[in-house]
């Protein structure tokens, strides 16, 4: 009786005090396949910073000659400016050569995860947890 | 047995100080970011299993035709801030995500039906009334239109026109503790319970969202 009430006590306090979980599941998640990285080289044709998602646009050179199109979806707009992230080093023009996390569903689609810009520096985002951090502990934010 | 006893004692007193740690109601005051959450497992009805299932996330989220589908989804949004304010006779709450603009009136004995909507711009997210258990700020709401309830949290969570919800707001300093119990006889057989811990965001501002269906939806990259 008495180890009943204890284990009924124990699980009845885990549940009462149950764990919050982080983001498990998120819209970049259920789209992009984030066990993978895919490196997608060319030129950016258009870069827009807006919301709900930015979006890169490169022209990829084919192997049998011309370009297809590759789409890069990041975060929305307001996200990268309180990120302080420095979004005007991708120019229209520039090859640069991105680094995603694939759609799932759809072949000329990845997610942002990092740039290699045309003078060889790396452009990252921290992301949200990241800046989230930052608040939480009174820190800027540092990539 | 011992060490059991103490871990009991242990578990009792931390969760007699979770429960202790409010603040006064001024502190919901300001902009909010969210720092994690939780949704307790759905038991669903038949209606509802068969719903979540059938759901795809490129053809039924609301979102890719900028539409909020719900309170509860708003507010599982990592980057867009909330922003609380109190007065005398109501409160209100925007979302940055989607420019959502909520009124809710703090006035006893107005039935949840009396009331405006809660967001005249999107009539679907029904009717908002707000009260306080003594320093926690506790809105009903009812009168949404059936459709999707979250896309984040639970993904494929459908709602009915027959739902209602309760949210309690508790103020805790610089950290704000949400939970939500939306009640929905044709969908879950049980309350579903949602949690949110928010992280108060100093000097923080709600910006423009200003979404654009043409350019949130996955279909633009089919036509090309």
């Amino acid at each position: 009786m008495c180890r009943n009430f204890s284990t009924a006590c124990l699980i009845g306090g885990l549940l009462f005090l149950r764990v919050d979980l982080g983001f498990a599941h998120h819209s970049v998640t259920a789209n992009f396949d984030q066990t993978r990285t895919l490196d997608v080289t060319g030129k950016v044709k258009k870069f827009s910073v807006r919301n709900p998602h930015s979006e890169i646009t490169l022209e990829v050179p084919k192997p049998g000659g011309g370009v297809t199109e590759f789409h890069v979806e990041w975060s929305d707009k307001n996200a990268l400016l309180r990120r302080t992230v420095p979004v005007e080093k991708i120019r229209v023009g520039d090859t640069v050569t991105i680094n995603v996390n694939p759609s799932r569903r759809l072949s000329n689609l990845g997610y942002f995860r990092t740039a290699l810009l045309p003078d060889g520096t790396i452009l990252k985002d921290c992301g949200f947890a990241a800046y989230r951090d930052s608040v939480a502990k009174g820190t800027k934010i540092t990539c | 047995m011992r060490w059991k006893n103490r871990v009991i004692a242990v578990l009792l007193f931390a969760s007699a100080l979770a429960h202790a740690q409010t603040g006064k109601r001024e502190e919901l005051d300001g902009v909010w970011i969210l720092l994690r959450s939780s949704t307790e497992a759905p038991k669903l009805t038949p209606a509802g299993e068969k719903a979540r299932a059938a759901y795809d996330f490129q053809k039924d989220d609301p979102d890719m035709r900028c539409i909020p589908a719900s309170f509860t989804r708003i507010m599982h949004t990592p980057s867009p801030p909330t922003e609380i304010r109190q007065h005398k006779d109501s409160v209100e709450i925007n979302y940055e995500f989607m420019d959502v603009k909520r009124r809710v009136p703090l006035k006893k004995g107005l039935a949840v039906k009396d009331a405006p909507l809660a967001v005249s711009k999107h009539p679907h997210m029904g009717r908002s009334v707000g009260q306080y258990d003594g320093e926690t700020l506790v809105i009903e709401t009812a009168g949404q239109r059936a459709g999707v309830l979250d896309t984040l949290g639970v993904p494929g969570l459908y709602q009915s026109d027959q739902m209602r919800t309760v949210e309690r707001f508790v103020p805790n300093g610089d950290r704000m503790q949400v939970t939500i119990t939306h009640y929905d006889p044709v969908y879950f057989l049980q309350p579903l319970i949602v949690n949110y811990t928010f992280l108060r965001l100093p000097d923080g501002k709600i910006l423009k969202w200003d979404c654009k269906p043409e350019e949130a939806t996955y279909e633009r990259f089919l036509k090309r």
